[in-house]
């Protein structure tokens, strides 16, 4: 049912043609993992995120976050 | 990091939503693409950064934004996100609540206050603009940016001529 | 896995069976038959075409014949050789001599038919057998329908299913229509506890798999409903009936206590009928049944008996005893994992490093003499400092990433990059050949930074560092673009988006290469000793293992003598005489040249890193200060005194302990006795303490049976809310039940209660069975009271290692690192880390004896680059990193006037919280500097951003 919805508004947003750029700050050991492994699974998800590994997300930091949306990222994704 | 930086980017004019913090274990691979999938679909529903928003002018978001990365830089407030989470660190105390207090209490002030410091001085470095103007443009009571307009007006950073401010 | 493949001293050799052992320890020699994969390790490049293109399907046999696979084949992605092999059985070429297909789609021409069998003799000082554990008989399964009615399956089944990179993808569905399951029934002990199968034994790791299994199923099909048929609810692993409870709570996973004799099918589901305790009968339509097959003992357990001369138990599993349970009948032939008896994987994996330890002991006099050290040039540190000359490699990874995105069009873009002097694609940048190719271009355009845009840096990062320190420069200069695992293969669909996204992290690589430096490889000298806290069984074991390695060990104790719980103690669960293992022992230690024992005394403070602690010791009013390389904490557990059942009120009322003791002094006290009461669990599992103490019930039955063979005329009753007698030992429990020995189950609301009269004491429970009060006169009443944790709070604390919720040490990772805590250079074993056997405390001490000893026989211990650095003008000494640090990695100290923070490099793990907390900027980060993440940022914007 979730993946329903998610899909149903994937199509109504690809008509109004807004491609959002993401910075995703990604912990070495969790989150950045979990991505790899859904590579090795050939998951599939939208092509928006871009990712800036760290070895932990305690590294990050507000500067890096507001930066980021100075740079024109129209969100940022932190991932531990 | 992740509370100082929603209730910051609130105060810059930012959908605090736009940023999520989220946790996603090595073994969680289809959690990771559930979680992925749908904060883009949530961010392409808020639009481009702006529109959420409701801020008229990209620009001065952005000059907000900017002057937001000298003030997470500056020693005032890192001190005090420091200190605070030294606190909170010593009494064990991770509640949503102890956090969200402590921040609103302790980091934003600081970070609100040099971040309008700042943005005083970019603009007033383009050209002359009076209270009205600056407290408008840097989205700050107009107590706020007198009481920094006072203190940089003793060092001699900047001068008021008619009711216009501007560098000295 | 991946680090054993990447070790230069582990060769693994796969498709092989021993042939034959000759000679004696430290001198065997080894006679292996090795068959031929067909396809070349070194070449292989895992892409998979072979798999494609081969036209010969076969059974899957690593996803339990649930899936299709072609000859050629990896069992699954991240197997070790990341090499695929050819069933030999199916393949064409090798039985027909056509075909051929596989090896002309192989680009990297790893396909090689003219493999040969090879025997090879090793000569090896010391052999490990681990051959696992085999699988039980279909027979025994077709009772319960399987292989009759599609709808059954093994939980080995069950468990591929609910992998997300198993056949279904995760999808639970019934074989017979391919449809979800609404209701599923698990029945526990298929092949197990079950005499009539032969297998009398427990095989332990059932209960909790089935129960993680339940749970799987359920996060993912939160609508099914799910019972489960246990005998004994048996989880009593370190933190298992906490998370059984939380499956239970969480999931609604129905607990039904019956045994299913059988499975029936009717109209396409599949009909079960059962009794509980109280006498009534059941019955039940379930959707599919999966049967929770036990551990056998491996098909070959008698040929490998043969070969390597060893000696095998009743149910042919590996011979071993109470106090040595890592060895086999072989002196040089050591055991670990489930060939020793049914066990889960942290006790596997402890086990391992156990039977490591004692082959390091055996062979501690030619320690490295066999092992090869990976040699570097030196760093051309001119070349380094010179502006970044950029190369940029785009690999295709075979059709993995060239499949989608543009290669050649990142390719040329990274060219127009500022720093890129050369850039250029590679088929397979991780293959031998292009490794090569890389080093010398980087030589000849003498690059100084190198970015691959290729996979993932947490899987490839060291095999490109490794190329850069091969042609003499800092491995910190190399920084990957990871267009594969998170590019290619997430965006198949998409391939103008994905290049567009591998454009842009490699423009973000390139923006970070730039600012790369080189790090230190900062090594640390080890002081050759070891300090082992508590001087009970598990302590002494990890001492003496550690002594005969060949470095000193200081052991600390607090009361007067060693011993500890092992004093005791009468009986060990197999019958010998605790006190001459226990007598033994302290010999052994006494007489060690390389241990010094420190009674009545203790651990005061402990600072340093890895490698080089220093610990202040107070003993009898003074304190002495000892430097040591690593440290065991083996302070034990203590017998939980209970409160209630007129225990302490009435000279009737003992503990297990205490009944072992009187025991041991003659059977006179029992002279009078008629009744004996034993009640379990007291103290334990939601009483006081919340866990399961694990031996009380193999305790309590040991000590039954010792009574029935002083007193055949006893009765005796036993208490209990789930027997788990586990493993082997179930052949107590069913011996005890033949004897005629009353095990009677109660409910944690209905605890039997002891109840004092004016002569005597007698005991009221609810007997289910009888659906009433019982009231037992009792001669003697016995409480089994579990183990509770000993002063770990305080030297937690002390140690700064975390606890869990019950008290006992918490282990850095239970599985892959059981023994370890979350301090570098701190192991852990014995009754401190949980409660156990003390076969499994001997296992454990081994183990982190194996463990403790590697930084020792190293010598040195490397220290990952990624730490971190404070610049001391910028440090203003504020403390708040160091107050933040996990690792207790960075602390003030006087530099000059003030104090400034500084890294132990050795204990830091580059977390960073201290870099993102300090409110100079002071600290920077190896690797990743705030400039380097920074100039990430500003790439992320496609037509640049800078810093203001």
């Amino acid at each position: 049912m979730a993946q329903e919805n998610v899909s149903m508004k994937e199509n109504d947003m690809a008509q109004t043609g807004f491609e959002p750029r993401i910075l995703g700050f990604f912990c070495h050991w969790c989150c950045y993992a979990a991505a790899d492994s859904a590579g090795v699974s050939r998951y599939q998800y939208p092509p928006n995120v871009r990712v800036v590994r760290v070895m932990c997300t305690g590294r990050i930091d507000t500067r890096f976050i507001l930066e980021a949306f100075k740079c024109g990222a129209d969100g940022v994704f932190t991932g531990g | 990091m992740a509370e100082t930086c929603r209730q910051f980017l609130k105060d810059c004019g930012v959908d605090p939503e736009r940023m999520s913090l989220e946790w996603a274990s090595a073994a969680e691979a289809p959690r990771f693409v559930e979680l992925i999938t749908g904060y883009v679909s949530k961010i392409k529903d808020k639009g481009p950064l702006g529109e959420a928003e409701g801020e008229e002018e990209r620009e001065k978001l952005i000059r907000h934004l900017k002057a937001g990365v000298k003030a997470a830089q500056a020693r005032k407030p890192r001190t005090a996100l420091g200190t605070l989470s030294k606190k909170l660190h010593k009494e064990g105390n991770f509640s949503k609540e102890a956090i969200t207090e402590g921040v609103k209490a302790k980091i934003l002030p600081a970070l609100r206050s040099e971040r309008i410091l700042q943005e005083i001085k970019m603009l007033l470095s383009e050209g002359a603009l009076s209270l009205d103007e600056l407290s408008k443009e840097v989205k700050a009571e107009k107590e706020e940016v007198e009481k920094h307009l006072s203190t940089l007006s003793k060092k001699g950073t900047v001068k008021e001529e008619t009711g216009k401010w501007s560098m000295a | 896995m991946v680090e054993a493949g990447r070790s230069p001293n582990i060769e693994i050799i796969t498709n092989a069976r021993l042939e034959a052992l000759e000679g004696k320890p430290g001198q065997f020699l080894a006679k292996v038959h090795q068959a031929p994969r067909f396809i070349n390790e070194d070449l292989c490049t895992a892409c998979g075409m072979c798999t494609m293109y081969c036209p010969r399907p076969v059974v899957d046999t690593y996803n339990e014949r649930l899936d299709i696979t072609r000859a050629p084949h990896i069992d699954y992605a991240q197997a070790i050789p990341s090499s695929y092999y050819i069933d030999a059985k199916a393949c064409l070429r090798v039985n027909y001599d056509t075909c051929n297909l596989c090896a002309q789609t192989c680009t990297a021409g790893a396909i090689d038919f003219s493999q040969k069998p090879k025997k090879l003799e090793l000569n090896v000082g010391a052999v490990v057998l681990a051959p696992g554990f085999g699988k039980v008989d279909d027979e025994v399964l077709e009772k319960f329908g399987y292989g009759k009615y599609p709808d059954v399956l093994t939980s080995f089944e069950f468990e591929r299913l609910t992998c997300a990179s198993g056949p279904t993808e995760g999808h639970i569905v019934r074989p017979s229509d391919n449809k979800p399951p609404k209701k599923i029934a698990f029945l526990q002990c298929i092949g197990s506890r079950d005499e009539t199968c032969g297998n009398g034994y427990c095989s332990s790791v059932c209960c909790m798999y089935a129960i993680k299994e339940a749970s799987v199923a359920k996060e993912h099909e939160p609508d099914l409903e799910i019972s489960i048929f246990f005998m004994d609810v048996r989880t009593m692993g370190k933190g298992f009936d906490e998370a059984r409870k939380r499956a239970q709570e969480k999931y609604g996973i129905n607990v039904i206590r019956a045994r299913v004799p059988r499975v029936d099918q009717v109209d396409g589901k599949l009909a079960l009928t059962w009794t509980t305790p109280d006498g009534e009968h059941h019955s039940g339509i379930f959707d599919m049944v999966v049967l929770s097959v036990g551990l056998e003992s491996p098909e070959d357990a008698e040929i490998i008996s043969k070969v390597a001369d060893i000696e095998l138990n009743h149910y042919d599993f590996c011979k071993t005893s109470v106090d040595s349970p890592l060895a086999t009948t072989r002196d040089g032939v050591l055991v670990a994992g489930a060939f020793q008896g049914p066990k889960d994987i942290p006790e596997s994996v402890t086990q391992a490093s156990g039977a490591a330890a004692i082959a390091s002991e055996l062979l501690s006099d030619a320690r490295n003499t066999e092992t090869i050290t990976v040699t570097f040039p030196e760093e051309n540190v001119e070349l380094e400092r010179e502006e970044p000359r950029i190369g940029v490699f785009v690999c295709h990874c075979g059709v993995n990433i060239a499949g989608v995105v543009d290669v050649k069009a990142v390719r040329d873009y990274a060219g127009t990059l500022p720093g890129v002097v050369l850039y250029e694609d590679t088929l397979y940048s991780c293959s031998q050949d292009a490794l090569k190719s890389i080093a010398e271009k980087i030589k000849e355009n003498r690059l100084n930074r190198v970015v691959i845009s290729a996979c993932s840096p947490r899987t490839h990062e060291p095999l490109f560092q490794e190329t850069l320190r091969s042609i003499g420069l800092n491995p910190a200069l190399v920084e990957m673009a990871n267009i594969r695992d998170q590019c290619a293969w997430v965006h198949a669909q998409e391939p103008e988006a994905a290049t567009e996204k591998a454009k842009d992290l490699v423009r973000m690589a390139v923006a970070k290469a730039r600012l790369l430096e080189p790090l230190d490889q900062p090594t640390v000298d080890v002081t050759p000793s070891a300090l082992v806290l508590g001087g009970g069984a598990a302590g002494m074991a990890s001492a003496l293992s550690i002594a005969d390695q060949g470095f000193k060990v200081v052991l600390v104790e607090k009361s007067k003598e060693l011993g500890g719980n092992l004093k005791r103690l009468t009986w060990t669960l197999d019958g010998q005489d605790a006190r001459k293992v226990l007598k033994d022992m302290v010999k052994k230690i006494k007489a060690h040249k390389n241990i010094e024992v420190l009674t009545e005394a203790k651990l005061e403070s402990i600072s340093g890193y890895v490698g080089n602690f220093t610990s202040t010791i107070s003993r009898k009013g003074k304190t002495d200060m000892v430097n040591h390389g690593v440290m065991i904490i083996a302070t034990g557990g203590r017998e939980y005194k209970p409160k209630g059942y007129a225990y302490g009120d009435s000279p009737r009322v003992l503990t297990q302990l205490e009944l072992e003791e009187k025991l041991s002094k003659g059977k006179s006290f029992l002279k009078n006795a008629r009744n004996v009461v034993m009640i379990q669990c007291v103290g334990s599992r939601g009483e006081d303490m919340s866990h399961c103490s694990r031996l009380c019930c193999t305790q309590a039955v040991k000590n039954a049976l010792k009574l029935k063979e002083v007193k055949p005329d006893l009765n005796i009753f036993v208490f209990y809310r789930d027997m788990r007698t586990y493993g082997f030992y179930e052949d107590l429990y069913r011996e005890a039940r033949k004897k005629g020995i009353h095990f009677i189950r109660y409910t944690p609301e209905k605890r039997p209660e002891v109840i004092k009269q004016a002569r005597g004491i007698k005991v009221r429970a609810f007997d289910p069975i009888l659906g009433d009060d019982l009231e037992i006169p009792a001669s003697l009443v016995v409480l089994s009271t579990g183990i509770a944790p000993g002063e770990n709070e305080e030297l937690s604390k002390v140690v700064k290692a975390p606890l869990t919720s019950d008290g006992f040490f918490l282990e850095a990772h239970a599985k892959l690192r059981p023994v370890e805590v979350a301090v570098d250079g701190v192991y852990l074993c014995g009754l401190a880390h949980g409660p156990k056997s003390l076969e499994e405390s001997i296992a454990q001490a081994k183990a982190a004896a194996a463990k403790a000893a590697i930084p020792l026989a190293k010598g040195k211990v490397a220290v990952a680059p990624i730490v971190s650095r404070v610049n001391q003008d910028a440090c203003i000494g504020c403390g708040i990193c160091e107050s933040l640090c996990p690792f207790n990695a960075i602390r003030l100290e006087k530099a000059g006037k003030r104090k400034k923070a500084q890294t132990i490099t050795a204990s830091c793990k580059g977390c960073g919280i201290c870099a993102s907390h300090c409110p100079t900027l002071a600290i920077s980060m190896g690797g990743f500097t705030d400039e380097a993440i920074m100039a990430q940022i500003h790439a992320f914007s496609p037509e640049g951003c800078k810093e203001e």
